[in-house]
């Protein structure tokens, strides 16, 4: 695939962002492109939602470009080819699903049918209730059906499966899957990898707010995926950092907490190295966890 | 597929609907406000009422007034408030709708509900006895109906600026104070100096004034000093409101 010749839909360009004396964006760029899943990747805090909000239209930069479309995106025309699902909206208690999928999709020049938008975000059979009588999940899906309704050239979702059920996530990273098949470009705010992995084309990942990494998700994961090692041992800190495949050491007392890329591999040396090891656990790495080892050792290169 | 916007009629109008529509399926909302200034009517101007037709018309001119407050305060000032908070404008500026859509809307609904409230005061006038010449009766209408503006206005600045629970406040705060104040419920000449100088600066006297010399009653100070005062009050109100709209990052 030649991404070069992709059309881009969206542009972030050197752009930063401070809220008060907080610098919540430190020069980001990053482009969206059309027919692609991109997945900005990070922790609460990194400026995900920052990133949203410039490209949307509802923040200006404090310097560097924006561009939607070829426009500024604080200009409804810019947005009439965008879908937007936020991290929380309160939609009126009293108005119906199919009234505010209806009143969304007259926003649109082209709009999907409503049944149809209410059948893609998994609505059927709520079209009669109140907004204020949905459950949370559901709630999340008629933001979904207000995001897709206009069917939109740019889908912007951040942190769209936070409240979901698996089934209902499932469901959804299906139905965004078919929108970028279709040509759509997805711009995806999320802090869990795995949702990263299984969505995304393209994943940047985002840390204090810059952009630490961007490739696909392979390669990603390959550099922030890995496994923790629990154990309590009576080897050195330095011994066991110098242990094949050991990224990162933390300790408490006796026990210490090692990142490594392989779990299996990782564990037979660290076995080799002190047999009488106890209390050995492995799990995955969370992606905090994934992240600072990737910013300390992008602090390192630098 | 070319950029293009829905055409603007179609959104306004059935952005209006919703609002309006929202309005009327909340009870605790739509009652008081469509309701209240009836029952003070028919309490003071007709059941009360010892000076006949004549206080009754007096009374209804400024109740007129007070009939657009409620709408206009709480629908706006309360309402905006509640939606900002909950993140519903945010939702709304990052859609294609044009910014003035979400607040026509709002005003073409408290207009709507304000024309409800009317109806029912303008019904109790004419048991009271209360008669006026058609053209009479369509001046009146139009200055009740403009009355809106002004305190909707004042209600999106409010909204705007302050918390939801501030805002509902703050709406009461000048919902009781214009009509006291503006010489809504009883004549500001039997107040005193310093009340009726404080008047000035509300936009419910100078809209009392207006109804008032619409059916014969001689106004206090001239008719154009209170087109000025009211047309300054309104620019001040919507700068406050459109910059708090401008300011807010949602």
């Amino acid at each position: 695939m030649d991404s070069d010749h992709m059309q881009i839909v969206g542009r972030l360009d050197a752009v930063t962002k401070k809220f008060g004396s907080h610098l919540v964006l430190d020069g980001i760029s990053l482009e969206i492109r059309a027919g692609e899943v991109t997945a900005l990747l990070g922790p609460n805090g990194a400026g995900k939602t920052t990133a949203v909000g410039l490209l949307t239209g509802r923040l200006t930069p404090d310097s560097g470009k924006v561009d939607l479309f070829g426009l500024d995106p604080s200009r409804p025309l810019a947005r009439a080819r965008m879908g937007v699902m936020l991290q929380s909206a309160g939609l009126p208690d009293v108005l119906t699903v199919r009234e505010l999928v209806t009143l969304q999709s007259g926003y649109y020049r082209n709009p999907r049918e409503v049944s149809e938008t209410i059948a893609l975000a998994g609505l059927e059979g709520l079209e009669k209730r109140a907004a204020g009588k949905l459950s949370g999940g559901q709630q999340r899906r008629l933001h979904y059906a207000l995001a897709i309704c206009g069917q939109p050239d740019l889908l912007v979702l951040d942190e769209p499966t936070t409240g979901l059920d698996h089934e209902a996530r499932r469901h959804l990273w299906t139905t965004v899957r078919e929108e970028a098949d279709s040509g759509a470009a997805v711009l995806l705010t999320t802090h869990y990898l795995e949702e990263a992995d299984a969505l995304a084309d393209r994943i940047l990942v985002i840390a204090e707010g810059r952009i630490v990494a961007d490739d696909a998700p392979a390669g990603i994961k390959a550099s922030v995926g890995g496994c923790t090692i629990r154990c309590r041992t009576a080897l050195t800190d330095a011994h066991l950092a110098a242990l094949p495949g050991v990224r990162s050491v933390a300790r408490s007392g006796a026990a210490a907490t090692l990142l490594v890329a392989d779990a299996a591999a990782g564990a037979r040396a660290l076995l080799a190295a002190d047999p009488a090891l106890t209390d050995l656990t492995i799990s995955a790495a969370s992606l905090e966890e994934a992240l600072a080892n990737l910013s300390t050792s992008i602090r390192k290169a630098a | 597929m070319a950029t293009a916007l829905a055409n603007p009629l179609g959104v306004f109008a059935r952005e209006s609907v919703a609002e309006l529509r929202k309005n009327l399926r909340l009870p605790q909302f739509a009652l008081p406000t469509i309701i209240t200034p009836a029952v003070f009517y028919g309490l003071f101007a007709i059941a009360l009422n010892k000076g006949g037709p004549d206080a009754a018309a007096y009374s209804l001119a400024t109740f007129g007034v007070f009939a657009a407050t409620g709408p206009a305060l709480f629908g706006f000032g309360a309402g905006v408030a509640v939606e900002r908070e909950s993140g519903l404008i945010e939702l709304k500026r990052v859609s294609p709708l044009p910014g003035g859509a979400y607040v026509v809307a709002k005003l073409v609904s408290a207009a709507a509900m304000a024309a409800l409230a009317l109806v029912l005061i303008y019904g109790l006038s004419l048991v009271g006895g209360v008669r006026f010449p058609a053209e009479t009766w369509a001046k009146l209408i139009a200055v009740h109906l403009v009355a809106v503006v002004p305190f909707a206005l004042i209600g999106f600045a409010i909204g705007m600026r302050m918390g939801a629970k501030g805002s509902i406040a703050a709406a009461n705060a000048f919902y009781l104070g214009f009509s006291i104040l503006g010489g809504l419920w009883m004549p500001i000449t039997i107040m005193p100096p310093w009340m009726q100088q404080v008047a000035w600066a509300t936009p419910s006297f100078h809209l009392g004034q207006l109804a008032l010399s619409i059916i014969g009653v001689p106004p206090e100070g001239s008719i154009l000093a209170h087109i000025a005062a009211l047309v300054g009050i309104t620019i001040l109100a919507a700068w406050f409101a459109v910059g708090g709209w401008r300011k807010s990052p949602a």
